[in-house]
């Protein structure tokens, strides 16, 4: 059972665009939140109904199962009704632009719109134009803040309080929105977070940083390093997270091979080694066994790759009900 | 006055202790103006008693304004822009003389298509003076040279492919040698392809942290470097040759002209108003000047810290090309415009139909709808003081003509309060203020970061070559 | 807290001997019998009451905590989501005799509520209702088994209940306000 709520704790955000607007407050309440959905999960029938009456609409530009899927359950656990767009087979692709889509979309009743895009900013357009809630379900390179929330809850289950924990983020960051949006709660969590990849795949990011380093940074957001030497990442590392290496990374010039990578920087156990003993692994998937994870680490017992899938859905559970609140006008008690 | 239509003879106007600002003369302060039959019939300065309570901060008399860098749609994309609104957003920010760029569709490569904007130019009644740049290249397609003799006879006042670099070394270095016996500039949009494919945003920690691809410096500052290059290797043979750099937006690059003029290369540049007072932390929400956005000790400001970022991020208007860079790059384009290294400020005014911009960031057209807002922002940075009036005020007058030398238009290089010559000039309310909105804004092209914005600045009057080319409907 | 008291410490704990008693009395004995209290105050009243059971019977009920917030009809209407404070029903449900326990009965609303949670997690023989202190003012067809005190109020009025598990003390107040009181 969970502890009593902070007092005076309301969500007031009409949308889930990115990590970075969210307080540790609200993050706070999201992991709590969380907590009860997970309850729901584990009754015979996962159903609560929350959302009855409330119709959300996913519309993924960009494909994706896991994702998708995801947001799917967590809707209809909460009663929702369900419109699922798949860009592919829709007039999308017949060109209609974003904006049309979303304005048909709206009209055809939809209260909320989880998105997921392959350009970043897109859902901040869909925000402009939609009278609901927006879920941004990936965009770009920019920002994937269920992931980054449900990775967190992940962490908290098993490490408990972040701060001061060392958590890495291991890969291609430079085009990873997973990264972005980690470091947005990982520091507002006060964690040690290192990121690590070869050069190429790190350029602005020291900038961001060192702006960041002179505790000049976004309030409530701490500090994280940067670097390109795997073992001072790796070293006493509460935390490794590794993100996908795309084949796309050596066609753009940006690597030799896929082979350097996974010879240079992949998670084998090896590596894992310089780790704490009991070092999470968490990669937020699709993965590539034997680039960026090597096989045998994927497996290990000490990996939560599979537990971060129903962390996923209890997140997203959580992020729904709390966008279906309205606007703030005070807590009313239970 | 009140009857007047635009196009018509200004027969009588009597402007009395206002603030005068004349770049020919190099002087500015109190005093009147007469126009009489389209004529400025008299300029008298006042002294003493006269003088008292006439301030800069009031009402302001300016030449008629240049604009040698804005884009008028026709023909091609009439949705956009034509000729006739373009020439109205003109008179509406002040300006009385526009040179237009030449990638039209069909792109300005042939007098056949200067004929057709001339007349469309004629057409529309507008007493703005239209120039026409003609492209360096075919069809803009940076692989043989336009018809530039037949361009340059026909009145073309400069050569350009912008949009993009003209595309090769030997390409430019022959049309700046071909057009070194005319003396005429070629406008260059330094940009050099390889660095900027697919690029979304200034690189920098704004672009890192809204996941944008990055537009690097060393994008502008690299073709900058072999524009120069070019010119030094063909001034020995054409001594007249002339190259312009149009839109600098980065420290580098501004640099390398500042040590090229210094070591008397013929080069000369401009800078947009949106390089020298916005910069990329726009993209990311914010909406303060650049100035704003360093601290005492010169150091860019955080927006995500200091709870500068007040509206969503990805704005699709503050998306150009050069980007919007960040608040150091910014002040470097100030300061360059201050000790004149900048000779220019033209606007790279680009309007785009609404369904070009309301769409995904990364897709979203290039381009700020800049015309109309020029003057205001220059008088903000005039007000913030960070620019003397004086010398805003040449940038948009004396700069741009010397720029264009002897085909600067109907008033030539004398773009000041001169007597006995047709009237150009601009009255502007410099204490009053008003709101850009979509209706606000002559031009077709709404696209402007500003929009919702209250700005500085009101014009009042435009009157182009002796006729009236805006009336505000407040003015008396 | 301002307001009239209207139960004691003292007077709060002979109504939950007594209605312990009844419990048991009406069941028959304790077999196949479970307490589930409802957020907030309701749980550690079901605890007293399983507590006071035991004391003289051979066996403690079980006892678990319902969180009704997901299956209130007026979640579209109130501004803001409440928290939710968590549900735990670690037994089954099915075939037993569930006494929900609440501190204040009112509309009835709350009690709906928690019957439409309690058949996602099987399919009890019967449902009973113990409450503290019932207040009237039914907007549906909802009764209790046991109660602690019947208190007749206004609709402007409140009834607070204080537990010193949560509050740290054991009270029932009844106290003016402005508006209607909301839900329970």
């Amino acid at each position: 059972m969970t502890a009593a709520p902070m007092p005076g704790v309301t969500w007031h955000h009409r949308h889930v665009l990115d990590v970075d607007v969210l307080s540790a407050a609200d993050i706070d309440l999201v992991m709590r939140t969380a907590d009860t959905m997970r309850e729901v999960l584990a009754r015979p029938i996962p159903r609560v109904p929350a959302l009855r009456g409330t119709s959300v609409t996913i519309i993924f530009w960009e494909a994706s199962t896991r994702t998708r899927v995801s947001f799917e359950v967590a809707a209809k656990n909460l009663s929702a009704d369900v419109v699922n767009i798949a860009a592919a087979t829709s007039s999308v692709t017949k060109g209609e632009s974003l904006v049309d889509t979303i304005r048909t979309v709206e009209a055809l009743g939809a209260d909320m719109i989880v998105m997921r895009h392959s350009v970043s900013g897109a859902p901040y357009l869909a925000a402009e134009v939609f009278g609901g809630s927006v879920i941004n379900g990936g965009d770009g390179w920019h920002a994937h803040p269920s992931q980054a929330l449900l990775d967190l809850y992940t962490m908290r289950a098993h490490l408990g309080d972040l701060a001061g924990r060392k958590i890495v983020i291991l890969g291609d960051v430079l085009h990873s929105r997973v990264a972005r949006s980690n470091i947005w709660s990982l520091t507002a969590m006060g964690a040690d977070l290192w990121l690590c990849a070869p050069a190429t795949l790190l350029r602005g990011f020291d900038a961001w940083a060192a702006r960041w380093a002179n505790g000049r940074g976004a309030p409530g957001h701490g500090r994280f390093t940067v670097t390109s030497d795997l073992g001072s990442a790796l070293r006493d590392a509460d935390v490794v997270m590794a993100l996908r290496l795309q084949r796309e990374r050596m066609e753009a010039g940006l690597l030799p091979s896929l082979r350097e990578y996974a010879a240079r920087y992949g998670l084998t156990r090896e590596r894992l080694r310089m780790a704490k003993p009991d070092t999470l692994v968490m990669h937020p998937g699709p993965m590539n066994e034997g680039v960026e994870i090597a096989p045998d680490v994927a497996v290990l017992d000490r990996s939560v790759i599979l537990e971060q899938v129903t962390n996923g859905v209890a997140v997203r559970m959580a992020l729904l009900y709390l966008l279906s609140g309205g606007h703030p006008e005070g807590v009313h008690g239970g | 006055m009140a009857e007047l239509a635009i196009g018509a003879v200004v027969e009588r106007l009597d402007i009395e202790r206002a603030w005068l600002v004349d770049p020919v003369s190099w002087r500015e302060g109190p005093g009147e103006i007469v126009v009489r039959g389209g004529r400025l019939e008299s300029v008298s300065w006042l002294r003493g008693a006269a003088a008292r309570g006439v301030r800069p901060g009031g009402m302001l008399v300016l030449p008629g304004l240049l604009d040698i860098h804005v884009h008028l749609r026709e023909p091609g994309n009439e949705d956009a822009e034509t000729v006739a609104t373009g020439l109205a957003a003109a008179a509406h920010g002040g300006f009385t003389t526009v040179a237009a760029m030449p990638n039209t569709s069909p792109a300005a490569d042939d007098p056949a298509v200067l004929a057709r904007v001339r007349a469309a130019a004629a057409a529309s009644g507008s007493p703005v003076e239209l120039l026409l740049h003609g492209a360096v290249t075919a069809a803009r397609a940076g692989e043989r040279l336009a018809a530039l003799g037949e361009l340059a006879d026909a009145g073309a006042v400069g050569f350009s492919d912008d949009g993009a670099a003209v595309k090769t070394a030997v390409l430019l270095r022959n049309a700046l040698l071909y057009l070194g016996a005319f003396g005429l500039p070629i406008f260059e949009h330094a940009e050099d392809p390889g660095l900027t494919a697919g690029a979304e945003a200034h690189e920098g920690v704004v672009a890192a942290i809204l996941g944008l691809r990055g537009w690097p410096v060393a994008g502008e500052e690299t073709a900058v470097a072999r524009d120069l290059a070019v010119l030094a290797a063909v001034v020995p043979d054409a001594p007249a040759a002339r190259l312009h750099l149009t839109h600098l937006s980065t420290a580098p690059a501004l640099d390398l002209v500042r040590r090229a003029k210094a070591a008397g290369l013929p080069v000369t540049c401009d800078v947009t108003p949106h390089h020298l007072a916005l910069t990329d932390e726009w993209v990311a929400g914010a909406r303060r000047w650049s100035w704003e956005a360093l601290d005492g000790d010169g150091a860019v400001r955080d927006p995500w810290a200091d709870g500068a970022l007040v509206a969503h991020p990805y704005a699709t208007a503050a998306k150009v090309n050069p980007p919007l860079r960040s608040a150091e790059h910014a002040a470097a384009v100030l300061a360059a415009l201050v000790d004149g290294t900048a000779d220019a400020v033209a606007t790279d005014h680009a309007p785009h139909r609404a369904v070009d911009k309301e769409t995904e960031f990364g897709l979203a057209a290039n381009g700020i709808s800049g015309i109309e807002t020029a003057l205001s922002v220059l008088l903000a940075a005039v007000a913030a003081g960070r620019l003397p009036l004086l010398r805003a005020v040449a940038a948009l007058t004396t700069g741009p003509a010397a720029v264009l030398g002897a085909r600067a238009g109907r008033r030539g290089a004398a773009r000041g309060l001169v007597e006995g010559a047709p009237a150009d000039l601009v009255v502007v309310d410099a204490g009053d203020r008003w709101t850009v909105t979509a209706d606000a804004l002559r031009s077709l092209g709404k696209n402007s970061p500003l929009l919702g914005r209250d700005l500085p600045g009101r014009v009042l009057l435009t009157v182009a070559g002796g006729r009236l080319g805006y009336r505000d409907a407040g003015a008396a | 807290m301002s307001g009239r008291q209207i139960m004691t410490a003292e007077e709060i704990r002979r109504a939950i001997v007594r209605v312990s008693h009844e419990i048991v009395e009406r069941h028959g004995g304790t077999e196949g019998l479970v307490l589930i209290g409802i957020q907030r105050r309701g749980v550690p009243l079901a605890e007293r009451l399983a507590a006071a059971i035991a004391e003289h019977e051979p066996v403690h009920p079980p006892v678990g905590a319902l969180d009704i917030t997901f299956y209130r009809d007026d979640l579209s209407l109130i501004a803001q989501h409440p928290v939710v404070k968590g549900t735990a029903i670690p037994f089954d449900l099915n075939d037993r005799t569930v006494v929900l326990v609440d501190d204040v009965l009112y509309t009835g609303r709350t009690i709906r509520a928690a019957m439409d949670a309690l058949v996602d997690f099987g399919r009890p023989r019967a449902i009973r209702l113990a409450v503290l202190v019932d207040r009237g003012h039914r907007e549906l067809p909802i009764r209790a088994d046991h109660v602690g005190k019947n208190v007749p109020t206004a609709r402007d009025e409140i009834v607070r209940v204080h537990v010193v598990e949560t509050d740290g003390e054991d009270a029932v107040r009844l106290e003016q306000s402005g508006t209607p009181a909301a839900h329970a």
